[in-house]
C-alpha cells in the first residue's frame, strides 16, 4: 500500500520532459526563432511518436506482429480527412474545433477496423497475424485508391484542410501527452498486466480467468485509435492525403522504430520515432541532389549495425561495458549502481520463440521450482519446530 | 530509474540540439550572391529515373547559363532534393528549399507530391513552373505554371485525333490504362468523355508500376486494331513484347507522353515489335534536328541515354524559359531582378513577364505561351517512333 | 477458349510466385525467420543477367552465374546480417533484413543507375494449337517450377542434407544433440532459396524483360502471399500458394470492372484462407500443450 501512494519520479518523467518540450517550443514558436523547417519536423515527430507509441503497444505487450499499422491510420487519415473538408465548408471553419471533431471521428474509424482485424488475431498467430494485418493494410490501401473522385479522391487523393503550421505541432505534443496518460495508465493497471500475461503465456493467462478475448480486441482497438489519430493529425499537416503513402512499407518503417526503441519500452519508442524521422529528414535535406541515393544506403547501414548491436548474443558483454548507460554514469561521474536485474527486462517481449508453441519442459522445471520454493520454508519451519 | 532518465534525457538533448542546428543552419544564406532554382523530385525509388532526368538536365541548363555569365553578372544555383515520390516528404523539402534561398522553383517532378507542393507554395507566393507534374489543378493558384500538357489536355487531344484519323474494321479502340494512377488515369477518362460514340472502348488495366505479366491484358485487347496506351514506357514496353503475337501486325499502338523513352531504353530492341508505334507529345527522344537534337546530343554526353526522356527535355526548357523571363525583367528594370530578391516578389516579376505576352522557343516547342491559368500552349506533335513491320 | 488460355496464363504466373515462395518457406520453416530481402535477390539475379548477356550474348553461361552469384549472395548475406543475430529475437532479424533490402536496392541504383534496363534472354516464340495461341515461356515455366518442386522434395525425403534439414525446422535443439551441424544447414537453406529466386529471375525476364532497383519488392510480397496461403514451411503449400495467386490474379485482371482491385482481392483471399485454417491450406497444426 505504500508503493501506491509514493509518487515515483520514473513513472512521470517522460510526461515532465515531453510537457518541458512543448513549452520550450511553444516559446521559441512565438519569439519566432523557429523556422518552417523545425516546425514541419516537429508535425512529422509528434506523428511518429504517435504512431510507434501505439504500434508499440500490440508488438511489445500484447507480443503480435502487426504489418498494418499504416492501414489504420489511411483510415483516420481519410475518415478525419472527409470531416475535417466538410466541416470546414460549414460554420465551424477549420479551427481547433474542427481537429477535435476530426481526431475523434478519425480514431473511432480507425478504432472500428482495429476491432475487425483483431477478431482474426483471436485465431491467429505470429508470423500469420502478420500477413493478415499486412494483407489489411493493403486492402484499405487499394479500396482509398480506387474510390471516385467524389467520395475520396482516388488516385490524386482528398484534398484537405491544413492546419495553420504554427499551432499544429502544439496540438501534436499535447496530443502525444494524452495518449501517453492513457496507453500509461492501461499499461500499469491490472488490465496492463493481464496484457503482458497474454504475451508471455496465452494458456496461462486464459487458465488465471483473464478474458484474452477481451484483451485482444481491447489493444488492437486502442492502438488503431491512436494510429488513426495519427492519421488525422497527418491530414491536417498536409494539403492532400494520398493514400498510397501508406502501404506496407510504411508499416514496417513504424514497426522498425518500435523495434529499435526496445519491445515494451514506451520511452524507447518515442525516443527511436524521434531519432529516426530526424535521421530521415535531415538526410534528405543534406544528401540533396547527386548524393540522394545515399539516403537509404546509409539508413540501412545505420539500421543493421544498431539491431547487431543491440540484439546480437555474441556482442553481449561488449554491450554491457560499452553503452549509453555506462557513457553517462562515466561523464556524470556517477559511481556505477548495481541494477536489480528483474527491474531492466521488466516489460520485454520476448520474442525468441514462436508464440505458437509452448515450450514444454520450460513449464515444467518451472512447476519444479515453484514447489521447491515453496517447500523451503516448510523445510525450515519443521527443522526449527 | 536511471534507464528512464537517459533514454529520455537523450531524447531532449538531441531534438534541441537538432533544432538549434538546423536554426543555425537556416541563417546563414541572407546576403547571397547568385539566383535559386529549386526542385523536389523522385531521386531514389521507382519513379527515380524521372526525377533524375529532372536533375541532370535542368543542371545542364544551370551550368550553360552560369557558363554564358549567368543573369547581371550574378550566377544561378540549381537544387535538387529527393521527394521519393511520396508527398508526405513535401512539406521538408519545402523547407530546405526555402532554406537554401530559393527565390524560383521548377516545383514538383512528379504529381502526387507537386499537388502538396503547389499549396505550400502558395502560402509563401513561391513561382513554379513544372517540367512534369500534369495534374490539371497542378497550376490551380496563380504562383503555378506547368510546361507539360495537363492530363485533360492530352486525353482530349488523343480522342480527337482518333476521332478524325482513325478507323477500324470493327470499331473498337482498345485502352491500356494503370489503374489508381493519376496520370493514366487522367488522361483515360478524359479520353473515354471525348471518343466519338461510333467506337467501343475495351478496357484493360494493372496496377503496379512496374507490371510482370500482362497476358490477361493481352487477351482482352487481341482483338483491337487500334489500342491507346496512356502509360509510362516501361509498361507499355512490356505489353508489347508480350502482345506481339497475339495482337494483329495491323493493329496500332499509340501513347500519349509517357511513351517517350521507349526506343531508347537499353536493351529493348523496339524493331522487334511488327506494330506500329506511335504518340503524342511535345518531345521526341529520337529527335534529329533542331533544338530538340542539339539537347539530346548535349545530354547523352554527360549523362548517358540511360534517363533521356521527356521530363528532362521539358525541365531544361522550364530553366530557359524562367532564366528569360527574368532577363526580359531584368532589361526592363535591374533593381527588381537580383539574388536579394525576395521569392514572393520574383513571383509577381514573373507573373507579369509570362502573362505580357512572353514567348518562349526551345526543345519542346516553338512559341510556347502560357494562358492565363498556368497551362501551356504549345504544338503536340504526332511521333512515330516506328512504323509497321512488314 | 480464352478460359484455357487465361488459365494457362494463371499457371505459368502462378509457378514463377511459387518459385520465389519455395525459397521464403524453406527459409521460415528453418531459418525461422521472415527473409525480406529474399525479393531483392531477384533483383540482383536480374542485373547479373543483364551484364552477362551483354557482356557475353550466352545466355546459358548468363544463367549459370546468375545462379553462382546469387547463391553466394544468399550465403553472405546470411553470414553477414543474419547469423550474428543466431538465438536473438526474430524481429531483430526481420529489420535486418529490411536493412539488407534497402541496402541492395541503393546499391543497385547507384551502379546501374535508376533507368529500367531491358533483358532480352530469349525469344521463344509461340505454340499453336489451332486457335490456341501458347508462348514457349509459360510452358517452360510451368515445366521447370513443377520439376524443381519435385526435385526439392525427393532431395528434402531422400537426402542426408534434407532430413538434416526436417530436423533443424522441427528442432533446433534436438537436432544439434543428434549431431546436426545447424549453422551448415541454415546455409544450405539459404543457398537453395536464393539459387531459386535466381531461376526466378530468369522467368521473369523471360515474361517482362525489364530489370530496375526496386523491382524485387513486389514479387517479394507476392510470394510471402503465398508461402502464407499454403502454409509456411510446407514445400507443395508453398507450390499451392504460388499458383492459387497466380491464376486469381490472371483471372480478376481479365475482368475490366474488378481489375483495379486484383491485390485486394488477392490479399482477401488470403485473409478468408487464415480464417478458415489458421496456418495455411497445408500447413501443419500445432497443436499447443500444456
Amino acid at each position: 500500500m505504500k508503493d501506491k501512494s509514493k509518487f515515483k519520479l520514473k513513472h512521470f518523467i517522460n510526461y515532465i520532459v515531453i510537457g518541458a518540450a512543448t513549452i520550450i517550443f511553444t516559446i521559441l514558436n512565438f519569439t519566432g526563432v523557429l523556422g518552417l523547417s523545425e516546425q514541419f519536423l516537429l508535425e512529422k515527430i509528434t506523428i511518429a511518436i504517435i504512431l510507434a507509441v501505439s504500434l508499440g503497444l500490440v508488438v511489445g505487450f500484447l507480443g503480435e506482429l502487426s504489418l498494418g499499422h499504416a492501414g489504420f491510420m489511411c483510415i483516420g487519415a481519410y475518415i478525419g480527412g472527409k470531416i475535417s473538408a466538410l466541416l470546414s465548408s460549414s460554420s465551424l471553419g477549420t479551427g481547433l474545433p474542427n481537429l477535435l471533431i476530426s481526431i475523434i471521428v478519425g480514431g473511432i474509424a480507425a478504432a472500428i477496423a482495429g476491432v475487425a482485424i483483431g477478431l482474426p488475431a483471436l485465431r491467429l498467430k505470429g508470423d500469420y497475424l502478420a500477413i493478415v494485418t499486412l494483407a489489411f493494410g493493403e486492402i484499405v490501401k487499394t479500396l482509398f485508391l480506387n474510390s471516385s473522385d467524389e467520395s475520396f479522391g482516388g488516385p490524386i487523393g482528398l484534398e484537405t484542410p491544413r492546419y495553420d503550421r504554427n499551432h499544429l505541432f502544439i496540438i501534436g505534443f499535447v496530443l502525444v501527452l494524452v495518449m501517453l496518460a492513457i496507453i500509461q495508465n492501461i499499461i500499469r493497471s491490472k488490465h496492463g498486466r493481464a496484457i503482458t500475461s497474454i504475451r508471455d503465456s496465452e494458456i496461462a493467462a486464459r487458465a488465471t480467468g483473464i478474458n484474452v478475448t477481451r484483451y485482444k480486441l481491447l489493444v488492437f482497438a486502442l492502438s488503431a485509435f491512436f494510429a488513426g489519430i495519427a492519421g488525422v493529425l497527418y491530414s491536417f499537416s498536409n494539403y492532400r492525403v494520398q493514400c498510397t503513402k501508406f502501404d506496407y512499407n510504411y508499416s514496417i518503417e513504424i514497426l522498425v522504430m518500435v523495434v529499435l526503441g526496445g519491445m515494451g519500452s514506451v520511452n524507447g519508442s518515442i525516443l527511436s520515432a524521434t531519432l529516426i524521422t530526424f535521421l530521415q529528414v535531415q538526410l534528405a535535406s543534406i544528401l540533396t541532389g547527386d548524393l540522394a541515393v545515399l539516403q537509404n544506403i546509409f539508413y540501412a547501414l545505420v539500421l543493421i549495425l544498431i539491431v547487431i548491436y543491440n540484439n546480437a548474443p555474441a556482442l553481449k558483454g561488449f554491450r554491457e561495458t560499452h553503452n549509453l548507460k555506462t557513457f553517462f554514469s562515466k561523464l556524470f561521474k556517477k559511481k556505477k549502481e548495481d541494477v536489480d536485474p528483474s527491474l531492466v527486462k521488466d516489460d520485454e517481449a520476448k520474442w525468441n520463440r514462436i508464440p505458437t508453441k509452448i515450450n514444454m519442459d520450460e513449464l515444467l522445471s518451472m512447476d519444479v521450482k515453484v514447489t521447491e520454493s515453496t517447500m523451503k520454508p516448510d523445510k525450515d519451519k519443521g527443522g526449527s519446530s | 530509474m536511471k534507464k528512464w532518465f537517459t533514454k529520455v534525457a537523450m531524447a531532449v538533448a538531441v531534438t534541441l540540439t537538432a533544432v538549434f542546428a538546423a536554426f543555425l543552419v537556416g541563417c546563414q544564406n541572407k546576403n547571397k550572391n547568385e539566383f535559386v532554382i529549386g526542385v523536389s523530385g523522385p531521386l531514389t525509388g521507382p519513379a527515380a529515373v524521372y526525377g533524375l532526368a529532372v536533375k541532370n538536365s535542368a543542371q545542364m541548363a544551370v551550368d550553360e547559363i552560369n557558363e554564358a555569365g549567368g543573369l547581371g553578372g550574378y550566377k544561378f544555383k540549381f537544387v535538387a532534393v529527393d521527394d521519393k515520390h511520396d508527398a508526405s516528404t513535401v512539406s521538408t523539402n519545402y523547407a530546405t528549399l526555402v532554406k537554401e534561398g530559393m527565390q524560383v522553383s521548377l516545383g514538383c517532378v512528379t504529381t502526387k507530391p507537386g499537388l502538396e507542393f503547389k499549396s505550400l507554395s502558395k502560402e509563401d507566393n513561391v513561382f513554379f513552373m513544372t517540367p512534369s507534374a500534369t495534374a490539371d489543378n497542378i497550376p490551380e493558384f496563380a504562383n503555378g505554371y506547368q510546361m507539360c500538357f495537363a492530363d485533360t489536355k492530352q486525353g482530349t487531344y488523343s480522342a480527337n485525333y482518333v476521332n478524325d484519323n482513325v478507323t477500324t474494321s470493327n470499331n473498337k479502340i482498345g485502352v491500356l490504362y494503370r489503374a489508381g494512377d493519376d496520370y493514366s488515369q487522367g488522361i483515360y477518362n478524359n479520353f473515354k468523355n471525348q471518343l466519338a460514340p461510333k467506337f467501343t472502348l475495351v478496357e484493360a488495366s494493372f496496377t503496379d508500376d512496374n507490371p510482370t505479366d500482362l497476358s490477361s491484358q493481352v487477351e482482352l485487347l487481341k482483338d483491337c486494331e487500334f489500342i491507346f496506351l496512356p502509360i509510362y514506357y516501361t509498361p507499355a514496353s512490356v505489353f508489347m513484347l508480350q502482345a506481339k503475337d497475339k495482337v494483329s501486325a495491323d493493329c496500332v499502338y499509340f501513347g500519349c507522353d509517357g511513351l517517350d523513352g521507349i526506343e531508347s531504353s537499353e536493351g529493348f530492341d523496339i524493331n522487334s515489335i511488327p506494330q506500329e508505334v506511335s504518340y503524342l507529345s511535345h518531345f521526341n527522344s529520337n529527335a534529329t534536328e533542331g533544338a530538340a537534337k542539339t539537347y539530346i546530343d548535349k545530354y547523352v554526353a554527360k549523362y548517358g541515354k540511360d534517363t533521356l526522356n521527356q521530363f528532362g527535355a521539358s525541365a531544361y526548357d522550364c530553366v530557359y524559359a524562367i532564366y528569360n523571363a527574368m532577363k526580359a525583367a531584368y532589361d526592363k528594370d535591374n533593381s527588381k531582378v537580383t539574388p536579394n530578391t525576395s521569392a514572393s516578389d520574383m513571383c509577381e516579376v514573373l507573373k507579369t513577364e509570362f502573362q505580357g505576352g512572353f514567348s518562349y522557343s526551345g526543345v519542346t516547342g516553338t512559341n510556347i505561351t502560357w494562358d492565363r491559368d498556368g497551362y501551356v500552349n504549345k504544338a503536340a506533335v504526332k511521333y512515330v517512333v516506328k512504323a509497321k513491320s512488314n | 477458349m480464352s478460359f484455357i488460355v487465361t488459365f494457362l496464363n494463371g499457371l505459368s504466373l502462378g509457378g514463377v510466385y511459387a518459385l520465389i515462395a519455395l525459397g521464403y518457406t524453406m527459409v521460415y520453416g528453418i531459418a525461422k525467420m521472415l527473409n525480406f530481402a529474399h525479393g531483392d535477390i531477384i533483383m540482383v539475379g536480374g542485373y547479373v543477367l543483364f551484364v552477362f548477356i551483354s557482356l557475353t550474348g550466352q545466355p546459358i553461361l548468363a544463367i549459370i552465374i546468375a545462379a553462382f552469384l546469387c547463391s553466394l549472395l544468399g550465403i553472405s548475406m546470411e553470414k553477414a546480417a543474419y547469423k550474428p543475430l543466431r538465438g536473438a529475437s526474430p524481429l531483430a532479424v526481420l529489420i535486418t533484413a529490411i536493412g539488407v533490402s534497402y541496402f541492395l536496392q541503393s546499391l543497385a541504383q547507384i551502379i546501374f543507375g535508376a533507368a529500367p534496363k531491358f533483358v532480352i534472354i530469349a525469344d521463344l516464340g509461340v505454340i499453336t494449337f489451332g486457335e490456341l495461341v501458347i508462348p514457349v515461356y509459360s510452358v517452360i515455366t510451368l515445366a521447370i517450377s513443377i520439376l524443381i518442386m519435385i526435385a526439392l522434395s525427393l532431395f528434402i525425403k531422400f537426402t542426408k542434407t534434407g532430413r538434416a534439414m526436417i530436423a533443424v525446422s522441427e528442432d533446433k535443439a534436438a537436432a544439434q544433440i543428434m549431431g546436426i551441424n545447424v549453422n551448415t544447414i541454415i546455409t544450405v537453406t539459404f543457398l537453395i532459396g536464393s539459387f531459386l529466386a535466381a531461376v526466378a529471375s530468369v522467368f521473369y525476364l523471360l515474361k517482362a524483360p525489364n530489370i530496375s532497383p526496386t523491382f524485387g519488392s513486389k514479387p517479394g510480397i507476392k510470394a510471402f502471399t503465398a508461402a502464407v496461403i499454403g502454409g509456411i514451411g510446407s514445400i507443395p503449400g508453398a507450390m499451392l500458394g504460388g499458383f492459387l495467386l497466380g491464376i486469381v490474379e490472371v483471372f480478376s485482371n481479365s475482368v475490366p470492372a474488378i481489375a483495379p482491385y486484383t491485390d485486394a482481392i488477392e490479399f482477401l483471399i488470403l485473409i478468408v484462407i487464415l480464417l478458415v485454417r489458421p496456418t495455411g491450406i497445408l500447413g501443419k497444426k500445432r497443436r499447443e500443450k500444456v
